[in-house]
């Protein structure tokens, strides 16, 4: 037991020290983090709108129509549905505003007011919404609406408008915890193979040989250090992420536990990944590559940076049972979608498994010399 | 080299090794080597690079295992018991570092416990003059204060026999002094020595017997003196009469013997 102790405190006071090893490991992530946040990719898309179309005539199903614009213009990008399913997406964050078209919509001689309820925390969206209704309406009160010369548009048409606090967390939600992941899956297998195979390199490892002590011993102590530095890391980015991109994360102390859990599980399956990589890699040379080619295509493949969704079915079939998608999908629904631990069994019962076999790998594989 | 050890038992010799056999695909490192080492001598093995010495001592020391053969070290059959040898020898290996960003307090000790031992690292370090760097990393360590922290380590167990293989090599003439004045004071606490070294001065400076090792065998044991005398008996002599003093004496006369660190 005090060997343990000895060379687990021995290799963290060794990492510790290493302050620019340790900048890197958050700056890198951290760095991603922003460029993709500043990216923001929601804005490109036009905005998402829910209506709800009470009326029912041949001028709000115009309206609707004009709204939707061209195939290749698209203004906005409409659900049509009963407005109380709307203001739920609305709430969860799936859509930026709600228009409700009230009954007897532009019939002679009423004024029609529009219920618009908007995300209060997308101002831009809910600009650009309420500006392609306004001149959408405009166009309407002008080509088809019989009016003698005396009313005025503000008369016919008004817009009503009503903020909602929404709760889904966007694109920026959904980054944070995905980078998380993907630093815990570098820091594991950079981290690990780096270091073993400079030890190597260098004699440490064949010197340590040299004592009565078991591989077991030093490689317990590499384990838990970096175990402890993957929480750390972990809480870290997701803190300093949610602070900087306005996202919220956790929310509770069950979800902050689980989190740990999942770093841990997670820290645990990547090591392992990097002491395997450690044993095969000869050099610093061999050892880059073959790094990079475990960990570039769970970069992409295991929505990290956008939804498995988006990916062709034949190759999110396979990428659903990628380590990091159990690890990426797991903290994502505890750290920004409210989950609890029995919603996230199924990722962590992934990783369990993957663990178990990239550990079992890593003890055939390692080497003194 | 007389006594059997058939019955597994050691005889007078502290390390004992029969008929080592060591290949590497078509090379022979080590080619039916026996020999013993006495408890408490200095034990110098010489030969040319190649010729099997450190794989020999690596056996010796159970990090390696031998196709055939025995050695048993202060009784124990090594290849049976690599641990335990392990555990009462000290090792100096050539080319191998310690961990960087941890004190040379911090690495006497954390070796200490590697052999369940708690130890004085600030002794340690006295011991090997380096105790003014207690308190700094590995790495900017010179040449000479990396090979003094070796020994440091290597004595954490109060060890039977020290290996040390080519404890000298790139060290200036101060610092290669200095490491004999280190050799020869853990000698004389009854230390036995097993080293390793490419300088025939060193080995006649150090050694009580030498092996000439080439080829993976042993071709001449004997103290430094003998070995001499049986070559001058052969009618070998220098061509010029040597003086009583060669350019090493004049380097050190002229710079001192105070220890350089960079």
């Amino acid at each position: 037991m005090a060997l343990y102790r000895a060379l687990t405190v021995a290799s963290l006071k060794m990492y510790f020290r290493n302050r620019q090893a340790i900048f890197w490991a958050l700056f890198f992530p951290f760095l991603i983090m922003v460029i993709f946040g500043l990216l923001n990719f929601d804005r490109f898309n036009p905005p998402d709108v829910g209506i709800e179309d009470r009326a029912h005539n041949l001028v709000s199903e115009t309206l609707v129509d004009a709204l939707q614009g061209s195939s290749d213009d698209p203004l906005l990008d409409i659900t049509l549905a009963d407005s109380e399913s709307l203001l739920d997406d609305l709430n969860d964050g799936d859509l930026d505003a709600v228009f409700v078209i009230p009954e007897g919509f532009g019939e002679v001689g009423l004024a029609s007011t529009i219920l618009v309820s908007y995300d209060v925390r997308r101002q831009q969206q809910r600009g650009i919404a309420i500006a392609i209704l306004n001149e959408t309406l405009e166009g309407l009160f002008r080509a088809i609406v019989d009016v003698p010369r005396e009313y005025v548009f503000e008369d016919r048409f008004q817009i009503s408008e009503s903020a909602v606090q929404g709760q889904g967390q966007g694109f920026k939600g959904f980054l944070v915890p995905g980078i998380a992941a993907m630093a815990i899956m570098q820091a594991g297998i950079f981290g690990v193979v780096f270091t073993l195979v400079r030890f190597r390199a260098q004699g440490v490892l064949r010197r340590l040989f040299a004592t009565p002590i078991n591989p077991t011993h030093f490689l317990v102590g590499q384990v838990v250090t970096r175990l402890i530095i993957a929480v750390l890391q972990a809480f870290i980015l997701l803190i300093v992420g949610a602070l900087v991109l306005g996202v919220n994360v956790g929310g509770s102390v069950e979800a902050w536990m689980v989190l740990g859990l999942f770093s841990i599980l997670g820290g645990a399956l990547f090591i392992s990944i990097g002491l395997a990589i450690s044993g095969k890699a000869r050099n610093e040379d061999t050892a880059a590559p073959i790094s990079n080619i475990i960990t570039m295509p769970m970069m992409f493949l295991s929505g990290v940076f956008f939804p498995l969704e988006a990916l062709p079915d034949a190759v999110s079939s396979v990428s659903q049972f990628l380590p990091l998608t159990y690890l990426a999908d797991g903290m994502r629904a505890v750290a920004t979608g409210g989950a609890g631990i029995a919603d996230v069994t199924g990722e962590l019962l992934g990783l369990a498994v993957w663990t178990a076999i990239a550990f079992g790998v890593a003890a055939r594989m390692f080497r003194w010399e | 080299m007389g006594s059997e050890v058939d019955d597994g038992v050691a005889p007078d010799g502290v390390i004992v090794v029969r008929d080592l056999r060591k290949r590497y695909g078509d090379l022979a490192a080590v080619d039916g080597m026996s020999f013993e080492v006495r408890r408490g001598e200095v034990f110098g093995m010489l030969g040319p690079n190649g010729a099997g010495k450190t794989t020999t001592i690596e056996i010796m020391e159970g990090m390696r295992k031998a196709d055939s053969g025995t050695v048993f070290v202060d009784g124990i059959d090594v290849a049976r018991s690599p641990k335990a040898v392990k555990s009462i020898i000290g090792v100096q290996l050539q080319a191998a570092q310690f961990f960087d960003h941890l004190t040379l307090a911090e690495i006497v000790g954390l070796y200490g416990t590697l052999y369940g031992r708690t130890v004085d690292s600030m002794a340690l370090l006295d011991r090997v003059e380096l105790s003014d760097k207690a308190k700094s990393y590995y790495q900017p360590l010179s040449g000479g204060q990396k090979q003094r922290l070796s020994i440091a380590v290597a004595l954490v167990n109060e060890p039977v026999v020290l290996f040390l293989d080519e404890p000298t090599t790139g060290l200036d003439p101060q610092a290669r002094r200095h490491m004999w004045d280190l050799v020869r004071s853990i000698h004389r606490e009854g230390t036995t020595v097993l080293l390793t070294t490419h300088y025939m001065e060193e080995a006649e400076e150090l050694c009580d017997r030498v092996a000439i090792m080439d080829h993976g065998k042993i071709i001449a044991l004997d103290t430094p003196d003998a070995l001499i005398d049986r070559l001058l008996a052969t009618g070998f002599r220098h061509e010029r009469e040597p003086k009583l003093a060669n350019l090493e004496d004049v380097f050190i006369s002229a710079t001192g013997r105070s220890l350089r660190e960079e």
